[in-house]
């Protein structure tokens, strides 16, 4: 990636062109409101139904409706974020079926900040908002006390949880290098990964608890955090510094995904035509 | 009709031909089964053990709907379709129009033939995930495997009226995506797909039972487990096919009435 200098001004070089496609965006404004209004309903759909449940159900896994719901906002919140500023990398796929990804190479900047604003958009506003709401409404409404220290940490959480979903969904690219068919199965991680974040991680059975907090870090950055937002137990038992693990869990997970995107991008072979 | 069935083969054909995509598939839907049943299963435990019913749902009756749910999903195919829109907004509708075969009857026939092989490949698999990892309940009786089968087949057909109908939607809309979000929120919620319709509160529950969209997840599911009689499922679901059969080409008679293309 070169020196920092150059960084930096790739960075700069990256701002106005991210810039410019949200210019181009906001000439379409009916359209654009659509998408945003779309966003929010799907997703309030869906938490009309969890409101639903727990008219009878007494609770889930030991939390209340109050305690899923802050859990449901912060999960949408990261998710909507991190996907977000890695909205370019998912159109990477498409750029590489129809040999426009070579290109990239040649400029004299890093691909990878070429991939992230080859397409900047605000669709999943309408899912930020939500999340937001549903963070407000979790927060005012469970019973905790909101110091300093919680909501500072909660700040460095949730750009945890942004940089990671960012690099979850950075594997699909990955992926596509080789193949773009099996794609699909990157769905389970990203999306996937973002409803299982909304539920309390020891619901669920070995095997997905293991892949969503040693593979891929998404309990670090919603479950642990909230046992000690909201003064939960741990019932899986693991040491107190899990409740503050997510910058390091998303900086790794970051750093081996950066690898693999290197590794990749030395091995790109072009469609060739 | 040879016609019809050949465009039911081959876009059969074409569905199958997709073997990677295939796989990943069946894994994204194994995943969010496991996930959307350890949900339920841990909403049941709340309940002393879970070996009552909710809402007339026992917690073996529901984990078996969300797998049906998760196995019937890419069959009916509620996501995504927006063919029709897309080619009314291009303008290729004029040409489709001019052609000497039925446009609702072509897309259907085309519909059949890929959801069968969805049935086959996707479907299939992705119950047995479930048959292996959690508790299943096999279907009541054999009479209701069979009509259970026959429900889902009705199923498809009442999902492609419903996503022909949103598609028309193109005739008056010029962007599609709003109405593609707010089809997909009814769906999710006015079918069963993410939760029994039991579970709903009652104004709600009451519409969703009457309408439509219970006919594309909620009747096979019934039928299966035993919660309404035969009869009465397949009958909701043919009169619902009627119904929409005859909405669909009213409403394609109205949009071609609209049709401007390219100031012709």
């Amino acid at each position: 990636m070169g020196n920092l200098t150059e960084l930096g001004s790739d960075i700069r070089v990256a701002l106005r062109i991210a810039a410019l496609r949200l210019r181009g965006q906001m000439q379409y404004r009916s359209s654009f409101a659509m998408q945003i209004v779309g966003n929010f309903i799907v997703n309030f759909a869906e938490i009309i139904v969890l409101w639903s449940l727990f008219q009878h159900f007494e609770d889930l896994g030991g939390w209340t409706l109050e305690d899923v719901i802050f859990l449901h906002g912060l999960s949408m919140v990261m998710f909507s974020l991190g996907d977000t500023v890695a909205n370019g990398v998912q159109t990477v796929p498409d750029l590489i079926r129809e040999g426009n990804f070579d290109r990239t190479l040649v400029r004299p900047m890093s691909s990878y900040i070429q991939a992230m604003v080859n397409e900047v958009s605000l669709r999943h506003f309408g899912l930020l908002g939500q999340g937001i709401l549903l963070l407000g409404i979790g927060m005012a409404t469970v019973a905790t006390d909101w110091t300093l220290p919680k909501i500072a940490y909660m700040a460095v959480v949730i750009l945890s949880g942004m940089a990671l979903f960012a690099a979850v969904f950075t594997i699909e690219a990955i992926i596509s290098f080789w193949t773009v068919n099996s794609i699909e199965a990157v769905n389970a991680l990203t999306y996937g990964g973002s409803d299982l974040g909304q539920y309390p991680l020891h619901i669920f059975r070995q095997g997905l608890r293991f892949l969503f907090l040693w593979v891929i870090p998404v309990g670090f950055m919603t479950y642990y955090p909230s046992l000690y937002f909201l003064d939960k137990p741990d019932p899986l038992g693991l040491p107190q510094a899990a409740q503050f693990a997510a910058p390091v869990a998303a900086i790794a997970f970051c750093v081996v995904i950066g690898r693999c995107w290197s590794f990749a991008i030395r091995h790109y072979r072009s469609t060739g035509s | 009709m040879r016609l019809f069935v050949e465009l039911a083969r081959r876009s059969f054909a074409q569905t199958l031909a997709y073997r990677g995509a295939t796989l990943a598939g069946i894994f994204t839907n194994g995943v969010f089964g496991v996930m959307i049943a350890s949900v339920f299963l841990a909403l049941y435990q709340s309940q002393g053990g879970g070996g009552e019913a909710v809402q007339g749902w026992t917690r073996d009756q529901t984990i078996t709907l969300v797998w049906i749910n998760q196995s019937m999903l890419m069959t009916v195919y509620l996501w995504g379709w927006w063919e029709v829109t897309r080619n009314i907004q291009s303008g290729a509708i004029v040409t489709e129009l001019l052609k000497p075969y039925d446009y609702f009857t072509y897309w259907l026939s085309r519909d059949l033939g890929r959801a069968l092989a969805h049935f086959l490949i996707r479907g299939i698999p992705t119950f047995l995930i479930g048959v292996i990892v959690f508790d299943l309940l096999a279907p009541a009786s054999w009479l209701r495997g069979t009509a259970f089968l026959v429900s889902v087949a009705m199923a498809v057909v009442v999902s492609f009226c419903l996503r022909f109908l949103a598609n028309l939607a193109g005739f008056w809309v010029l962007d599609y995506r709003g109405v593609a979000a707010m089809f997909t929120a009814v769906i999710n919620v006015l079918s069963g797909m993410l939760a029994p319709l039991a579970f709903l509160p009652d104004p709600i529950r009451i519409a969703a039972n009457a309408l439509p969209f219970r006919a594309v997840i909620m009747t096979p599911n019934e039928i299966y487990l035993g919660q309404i009689p035969v009869l009465e499922g397949l009958g909701f679901q043919a009169t619902w096919i009627v119904l929409l059969v005859f909405g669909c080409r009213w409403l394609m008679a109205q949009g071609e009435r609209r049709l401007v293309v390219q100031g012709g």
